[in-house]
């Protein structure tokens, strides 16, 4: 009956406090050590985590499209986008910079959501194929996702550091905001997935 | 376990989480209906390039605001020019009227300074100039250079005409009494009237100095002139030296004309005395060929009736010659001059009224004898004048026509009838008969020269020297008779008497003749005149 993932607390009818990890009977409504309210699964987990990645996503638009950078130079102003910018960059030959930025501040996000919005669609469906993997890539979106604000890094930095009134100044765009909510609301969305749920499906399979 | 199910089931129950997405959707939402609601209107301006010009980045600029950007930057159908689409913010939207005009704003290094400057560092922007009209319009036609008025300034817009390029250029000045009062905004070519038209504007209040009567010349330069009146230099301030200008200013003696109106079309004249010499608006023009050389005559040069200046010349008609048969008699082909008469001159008034008199009066006068001959105005630089004058006893002839220009008849003078003179006087002398003269001289020098020694010897003879002594004895003869008629002698005294009677007599016989002359009016008078010597008739 459990072959693969033997015991498990939930089949113990136990559950773990989410603040102290202290099991206890599912029964109980609060935890006897912590007293805070006790669940078997993180209560609507798959409901938050879709309900944020649809907030990134749409945060994700004008996060593209918008202006991240304002460079005002001796009087000219030069809005510039994160394409923009791997653009400019791949023309000015500085290939590695173009991709460091690619990768960070298109691909990793890019694949975070559609990681995060295929392990929620999977958890709803039921489908156990490959569990393993599917933790594999739970870990990494969660791991590779605080990278991304490399971008608002390098924005908050400029801003800070090319502040020479009338000769040059950096301003940050719209898009900076934009995209720091991506990537805040996409690390929230991983850390709500409850990862319990993957080898849940695995339970119920081997029933 | 399986009581355990519901619990897990997340799809149950709708979680307030939802309201993040909502939220960020309802934010996104308003952010693009805001955009669009906010977006103001496109156009489009065509220009020649598009120098600087740089879409989604090169500005349109008022007073130094932003206003909007360039949108796209494309060629025109035929690839003749650029079509740049511009975006305005939404609040500028009435800028964009039938009359508003469009540039780009560069560096620019010209005659009225540097402009621009901001540019090279921020790059070039299109400048937007809002017109009064309130017609809106969405395409525009871009200017080349910048407008030198702003639209709307008070002042008044003229046109200048000329037939020379000179070196007025747009940005000169334009000065009254040395004082600048304006500016040439254009300058082009006119391919129809073959004449430059320059856009000149006068700034109020200043473009009250303006009136009919005034007259526009150009100050660029120095110029040197040799005419028939002599050597001029003449230039003006130190800018318009090096710059060029246009002045104007009233012509002495001319009354008082009313303010104008825009786009009112001057003449501009290369010279200020170009420009005051012809205070006569109302001008006819003759033609007069000449048969002898015009070297010296030159366009502006004056044409005189006994020294008094009643015209000038305008050219030679030298196309209108190429379709003039060649004169049968080997005199070759006659100098067509265009001559332009003005009646203001003559004293028969500065109208239409006047070219009329002016005209009857030429045709009487060519029948008396009036005909034009060209003077010699100034023998060092040896330029020429059309001189009028009635030369009688010429063969009668009348106004002829001459390409569509009455002619005034002409005859060869100054220099040309000097020449003639002299060659003819030669050549008379040529045919003298020196020699024989010179042998008749001699034998009558040898005559005299026999004649005098006879003389000699008459002088020499011995009663031509006793002469002096039988004088002296004539006269001491001659004493002794006078002697005998002094106060004393009887001869005397009768003498007295008989002339005292003569004197009585003369008397009574001067009554006699005042009687006799008072009837003598009575008589009748002989009807006939003297006789008047009368010369032969040729």
């Amino acid at each position: 009956m459990r072959k693969s993932s033997g015991v498990t607390a939930a089949g113990c009818e136990l559950a773990s406090c989410h603040l102290c990890y202290k099991l206890a009977d599912s029964s109980q409504h609060r935890c006897s050590r912590c007293g805070s309210a006790l669940h078997i699964r993180n209560q609507g987990s798959t409901q938050n985590t879709l309900a944020l990645l649809i907030t990134a996503s749409i945060l994700y638009v004008p996060a593209n499209l918008l202006p991240i950078m304002i460079t005002n130079q001796l009087g000219g102003t030069e809005p510039a986008t994160i394409i923009g910018g791997v653009l400019l960059l791949i023309k000015l030959g500085s290939m590695p910079v173009a991709a460091i930025i690619f990768i960070a501040s298109v691909i990793v996000p890019l694949s975070k959501l559609f990681a995060l919005y295929y392990l929620c669609w999977y958890v709803q469906r039921g489908s156990a194929v490959s569990a393993r993997q599917r933790t594999v890539l739970y870990r990494v979106a969660e791991f590779v996702g605080k990278w991304s604000m490399v971008d608002v890094f390098v924005v908050s930095i400029l801003v800070a550091l090319v502040n020479l009134g009338g000769l040059m100044v950096i301003r940050p765009g719209p898009a900076a905001l934009a995209f720091a909510g991506v990537v805040l609301i996409t690390m929230v969305a991983a850390e709500s997935f409850d990862p319990r749920l993957i080898w849940d499906q695995l339970e119920e399979r081997d029933e | 376990m399986s009581d355990m199910k519901p619990k897990v089931s997340s799809g149950k129950r709708i979680s307030g989480i939802w309201f993040v997405p909502i939220i960020a959707l309802l934010l996104g939402i308003w952010v693009v209906v805001y955009g669009m609601m906010n977006e103001g209107p496109e156009f489009q301006v065509s220009f020649e390039s598009a120098d600087d010009l740089e879409a989604g980045k090169t500005k349109v600029k008022l007073l130094s605001v932003d206003i909007g950007q360039v949108e796209s930057v494309a060629l025109t159908p035929d690839a003749s020019g650029v079509l740049v689409t511009l975006k305005l913010d939404k609040d500028y939207k009435h800028l964009l009227t039938d009359d508003t005009r469009f540039w780009v704003e560069r560096v620019r290094i010209g005659a009225a300074g540097v402009s621009g400057l901001g540019t090279i560092l921020s790059g070039a922007y299109i400048k937007l100039s809002p017109g009064e009209s309130d017609k809106q319009r969405r395409e525009f036609v871009g200017l080349e250079s910048p407008p030198l008025t702003e639209a709307g300034a008070p002042g008044v817009r003229l046109v200048l005409e000329s037939d020379q390029a000179g070196s007025v250029s747009s940005g000169d000045a334009v000065l009254y009494n040395g004082y600048q009062v304006g500016r040439v905004e254009n300058m082009q070519f006119d391919q129809d009237s073959q004449k430059i038209r320059y856009d000149i504007f006068i700034d109020a209040p200043y473009h009250r100095l303006v009136s009919q009567s005034v007259r526009f010349w150009n100050i660029s330069g120095i110029s040197l002139s040799a005419s028939a009146e002599g050597f001029k230099v003449h230039a003006g301030s130190l800018e318009t030296i090096l710059l060029g200008g246009v002045a104007f200013g009233e012509a002495e003696g001319m009354p008082v004309g009313v303010p104008v109106a825009n786009e009112t079309v001057f003449a501009l004249y290369n010279s200020e005395q170009q420009a005051m010499e012809q205070p006569y608006r109302f001008s006819t023009r003759y033609a007069v060929s000449f048969n002898q050389s015009v070297g010296g005559l030159v366009p502006g040069a004056p044409v005189e009736y006994r020294g008094i200046k009643v015209g000038r010349v305008e050219r030679l008609l030298l196309k209108e010659m190429a379709h003039q048969n060649r004169s049968a008699d080997g005199s070759g082909t006659p100098i067509a001059v265009l001559i332009r008469l003005e009646p203001g001159r003559m004293g028969v008034g500065d109208s239409q009224e006047g070219i009329t008199r002016m005209k009857m009066g030429i045709a009487l006068g060519v029948g008396n004898g009036l005909r034009a001959s060209l003077e010699s105005g100034n023998l060092l630089t040896g330029s020429l004048l059309v001189n009028l004058d009635f030369h009688p006893g010429l063969a009668s002839a009348q106004v002829g026509e001459y390409q569509s220009y009455p002619t005034i008849p002409t005859i060869t003078g100054g220099l040309g009838q000097i020449e003639q003179s002299v060659t003819r006087l030669l050549e008379k002398l040529n045919k003298l008969p020196m020699e024989d003269t010179f042998i008749g001289a001699n034998v009558a020098l040898a005559r005299l020269d026999e004649s005098l020694a006879s003389l000699d010897q008459i002088l020499d003879a011995d009663a031509t020297r006793k002469l002096p002594e039988q004088l002296g004895t004539t006269l001491v003869s001659l004493r002794r008779t006078l002697d005998g008629l002094s106060p004393d002698s009887p001869i005397y005294e009768e003498l007295s008497n008989s002339l005292y009677e003569l004197n009585e007599t003369l008397k009574q016989f001067e009554e006699l003749t005042r009687s006799l002359s008072a009837t003598a009016t009575m008589l009748p008078t002989p009807d006939q005149k003297d006789p008047t010597p009368e010369a032969k008739r040729l």
